[in-house]
């Protein structure tokens, strides 16, 4: 006997049926204009970073970042920008940086931790400096933090 | 505990402590029925973001949450051919004894199960392959037992199981010298 009609997915017929899309706001954003935020973002960051400024550069790349489900591209690319402010961080500045962010920079920074976690070997993704920052942002945001990153649904 | 590992099982100690609050939930689906939502999967919004802690690629641990259960699954440092026949065996004399130790799973998630695609999809493939051991936490599990010993429970699991493979591989390697030794004796003229 054909058994395949059970593994037809009824509940999509259903009228009052949640998609995806109705569980976060969409970015308003077109993918162009979200890669295109993101590139200007990184030259911006690139030139704080020669200055030697963290937390501004932590700040610009933290804000507005592009999230939902078409616009992998310029998440990745933030993702790079994020990672390479990570990487040139010294251990020591970690947590006058963390604390120097608002809340909101602080809960898109762990989104961002548990992104990069999830594909290290990705270009210079490290898990060491990833987890070193992720302790620090624990200690000072504490779990809440932890928190609205896994219940957050904009995912970066 | 060693100083290397200290900073991943701090993330991992933290993360799970913000993933165990749990609550009794009944399915919304079927009536009278009370399942961990984690396993069900049907209705997406009480399952909340997986989470992956990774030290490099080979140890990592992926948490998926929800909201009366959650599920932590362990992928164990196995760096040459013994040590992953060790870890696999070991793995499985726990899991055949699941119900002794309460939160175990009797079969580890493979790639991230997830019902609705669109949650999993900033994984990358590569890493989502396979994990060695999970442990499934529900709310019945808080409830009668003390959260911080749970996720004590877990981090000293995490802790002993490399632990225990070194050892293991360690004892194996003398045996097979003495075994080989005494072998060869037979031949010696």
């Amino acid at each position: 006997m054909d058994v395949n009609f059970r593994k037809i997915d009824i509940d999509q017929y259903d009228e009052d049926a949640l998609l995806d899309s109705e569980l976060y706001e969409a970015d308003p954003r077109d993918p162009a204009q979200a890669l295109n935020e993101v590139k200007q973002k990184a030259a911006a960051v690139r030139s704080s970073l020669s200055k030697g400024d963290v937390v501004g550069a932590l700040t610009l790349v933290l804000e507005d970042a592009p999230y939902g489900p078409n616009v992998e591209e310029a998440k990745n690319l933030n993702l790079q920008t994020l990672v390479s402010i990570l990487n040139s961080t010294k251990a020591t500045e970690i947590p006058g940086v963390v604390k120097a962010l608002s809340t909101d920079a602080q809960d898109t920074l762990m989104k961002y931790l548990y992104k990069g976690m999830a594909l290290p070997g990705w270009g210079d993704v490290s898990g060491s400096v990833l987890l070193g920052w992720h302790e620090k942002l624990t200690e000072i945001a504490g779990t809440g933090c932890i928190v609205r990153a896994m219940t957050d649904r904009r995912i970066v | 505990m060693s100083n290397v590992l200290r900073p991943y099982l701090a993330a991992v100690r933290s993360t799970l402590t913000a993933a165990l609050t749990l609550e009794d939930f009944s399915s919304q689906v079927v009536e009278r029925h009370n399942k961990p939502e984690v396993e069900v999967g049907a209705s997406k919004e009480v399952l909340l973001n997986p989470l992956i802690i990774s030290r490099n690629e080979n140890e990592r641990v992926l948490i998926e949450p929800s909201i009366n259960s959650i599920r932590l699954s362990i992928k164990i440092k196995q760096a040459d051919e013994i040590e992953r026949i060790l870890c696999h065996k070991f793995t499985r004399f726990m899991m055949q004894r699941a119900e002794n130790f309460v939160v175990l799973r009797r079969k580890p998630v493979k790639v991230g199960i997830q019902p609705s695609p669109g949650v999993l999809r900033f994984i990358d493939p590569r890493v989502a392959q396979g994990y060695d051991i999970s442990f499934l936490i529900t709310n019945n599990h808080t409830d009668t037992m003390l959260k911080h010993k749970i996720v004590d429970f877990i981090i000293q699991f995490m802790e002993e199981v490399d632990k225990e493979i070194s050892e293991m591989k360690l004892s194996l390697n003398a045996r097979a010298r003495v075994v080989a030794e005494s072998y060869l004796t037979a031949f010696n003229v």
